[in-house]
């Protein structure tokens, strides 16, 4: 049976500071050992977790929403072709390349790197961090929710941000 | 799925628009994305063929604003209307917080937008989602057309369950912006039903209370919107430029369009070296999500023939 909170489970997530704290030690222990550039944490969604380096030169909200969307792509031709999934996924240019690697089942580690380092050392390092932020993420998915998490005034406020937005 | 992330102070939603081939989803982002205030909208990405029809999505980030001390951003979609293509719609449609259904108005489409609704609603069930829980809103468009369903057929036809529905002719710019301020807001209302600590004025409520007692609520949502809009708009990096990718990939052909905001079509001659680098990235996973998406096709058309 569904209960409300799995159902809430299910549809919202809900990401806290001390969280992402940790998720963060991670991804600057990862970049520093491997030599990235920087990587981007992101959901199946395409929404934007938490990023670390040099991210400066980058639109990460339509990097995030590429990425997942070619992450989905090529997930559903594996399935095509009997795989179960590709868990990395890599994407080499000129001068930067991406490594897309999964993080436990709904996200994913967009890595971007150039030739300061190679192919092999990002697998190598980002493997190990996916295991720690899967364990992670396993903990944030299985502590009980806490529900009242946003403003008493999210809804007027809510209702002020848009008709102010959406003026003709 | 809306993701609450208090790390950022960010609430993140999906809407994506749905609905027939050629019934105006990307002409409805065309417009929010031109409409819209430079500082809170980013670029405008494509994947589409090369005769302008959508192949695998539209994307469009915008943000809202401060809401109640969060940045408040939608993550909007378009998906490719063409029966062909559900293999892709379906993905897009994956998570969605609320759902557009552009409709076409003009007579002689009734059966492919009921056609186009009955797919949303297998491809919904498939994520898990029942139609009639998700935030959704019928468009009736083109209603500019001569020869064009009247409102009440469409009703009958298409809006089983009662949803808002408005009237647009999203080419010239009309209805585009009352739909998405509704959906948004029904979305929010949905968050704000279950995130918040206790029942607060329904967002999407008509004007009663909230205007007379919640005046200067409203005021200060207002006033921190437009700085906060301004603060985290930094991202939408390749502003004032358009930026041109083509990738072609077996005969197909498909084009990759980044539109940058409120920008006339002005091929870039010289980007600063930042904004290489961000088209850069940009340019890599879109090839590979074309030639991704081409391959699925092939991969779709194959195993339909025997
Ligand atoms: N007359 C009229 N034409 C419209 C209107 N809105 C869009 N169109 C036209 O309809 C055609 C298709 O519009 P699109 O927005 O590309 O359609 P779409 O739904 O994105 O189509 P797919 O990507 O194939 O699913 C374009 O030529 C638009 O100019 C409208 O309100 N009235
Ligand atoms: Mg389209």
């Amino acid at each position: 049976m569904v209960t409300d909170s799995d159902h809430l489970r299910n549809q919202r997530v809900v990401f806290y500071s001390d969280d992402i704290e940790q998720i963060d030690v991670v991804l600057a222990e990862f970049l520093e050992l491997s030599g990235c550039k920087c990587n981007l944490l992101i959901d199946k969604e395409g929404h934007m977790v938490t990023s670390g380096g040099d991210t400066n030169s980058i639109d990460e909200q339509t990097v995030a929403a590429l990425v997942a969307g070619s992450y989905a792509a090529t997930r559903e031709m594996a399935k095509l072709l009997g795989e179960d999934e590709f868990s990395v996924l890599f994407h080499q240019g000129k001068r930067d390349s991406i490594q897309l690697s999964m993080v436990g089942n709904r996200t994913i580690m967009a890595t971007v790197f150039d030739d300061q380092t190679t192919v092999g050392m990002v697998r190598l390092y980002a493997r190990a961090a996916c295991e720690k932020l899967d364990a992670i993420f396993e903990e944030i998915r299985n502590r009980p929710q806490k529900k009242a998490s946003l403003d008493a005034e999210f809804g007027s406020s809510a209702k002020g941000a848009l008709d102010f937005f959406f003026t003709e | 799925m809306v993701q609450i992330n208090f790390a950022l102070k960010e609430v993140n939603c999906k809407i994506v628009y749905y609905g027939p081939g050629l019934s105006g989803k990307t002409t409805n982002l065309e417009v929010v994305h031109k409409k819209a205030p430079d500082t809170s909208v980013g670029d405008l990405t494509s994947i589409a063929t090369e005769g302008d029809r959508t192949l695998f999505f539209d994307f469009l980030p915008l943000n809202l604003g401060q809401v109640a001390g969060m940045k408040t951003k939608f993550q909007i979609y378009t998906v490719p209307g063409q029966v062909y293509y559900n293999s892709t719609r379906k993905l897009v449609l994956q998570g969605a917080d609320g759902v557009v259904f552009v409709a076409d108005s003009k007579r002689g489409k009734m059966n492919e937008n009921i056609e186009s609704l009955k797919n949303l609603e297998e491809n919904l069930k498939e994520h898990g989602l029942d139609i009639a829980n998700t935030p959704i809103i019928l468009q009736y468009n083109k209603r500019d057309l001569p020869d064009v369903y009247s409102v009440e057929e469409m009703e009958e036809a298409l809006n089983a369950w009662d949803a808002p529905h408005f009237e647009a002719v999203a080419r010239d710019g009309k209805g585009v912006f009352p739909t998405l301020k509704r959906l948004a807001g029904m979305v929010l209302e949905s968050l704000n039903e279950n995130h918040a600590p206790r029942r607060s004025p329904s967002v999407v409520a008509p004007k009663a209370s909230a205007d007379s007692s919640g005046g200067s609520t409203t005021a200060t949502a207002v006033a921190t919107s437009r700085t906060g809009t301004m603060r985290t708009q930094r991202t939408a990096s390749v502003t004032g430029s358009v930026a041109r990718t083509r990738a072609s990939v077996s005969t197909q052909a498909p084009t990759v369009r980044t539109t940058s905001s409120g920008a006339r079509p002005v091929l870039v001659t010289s980007p600063r070296r930042r904004k290489r680098r961000s088209s850069m990235v940009v340019g890599i996973v879109l090839t590979s999500i074309v030639a991704a998406t081409v391959l699925l096709h092939l991969a779709g058309i194959i195993r339909i023939l025997p």
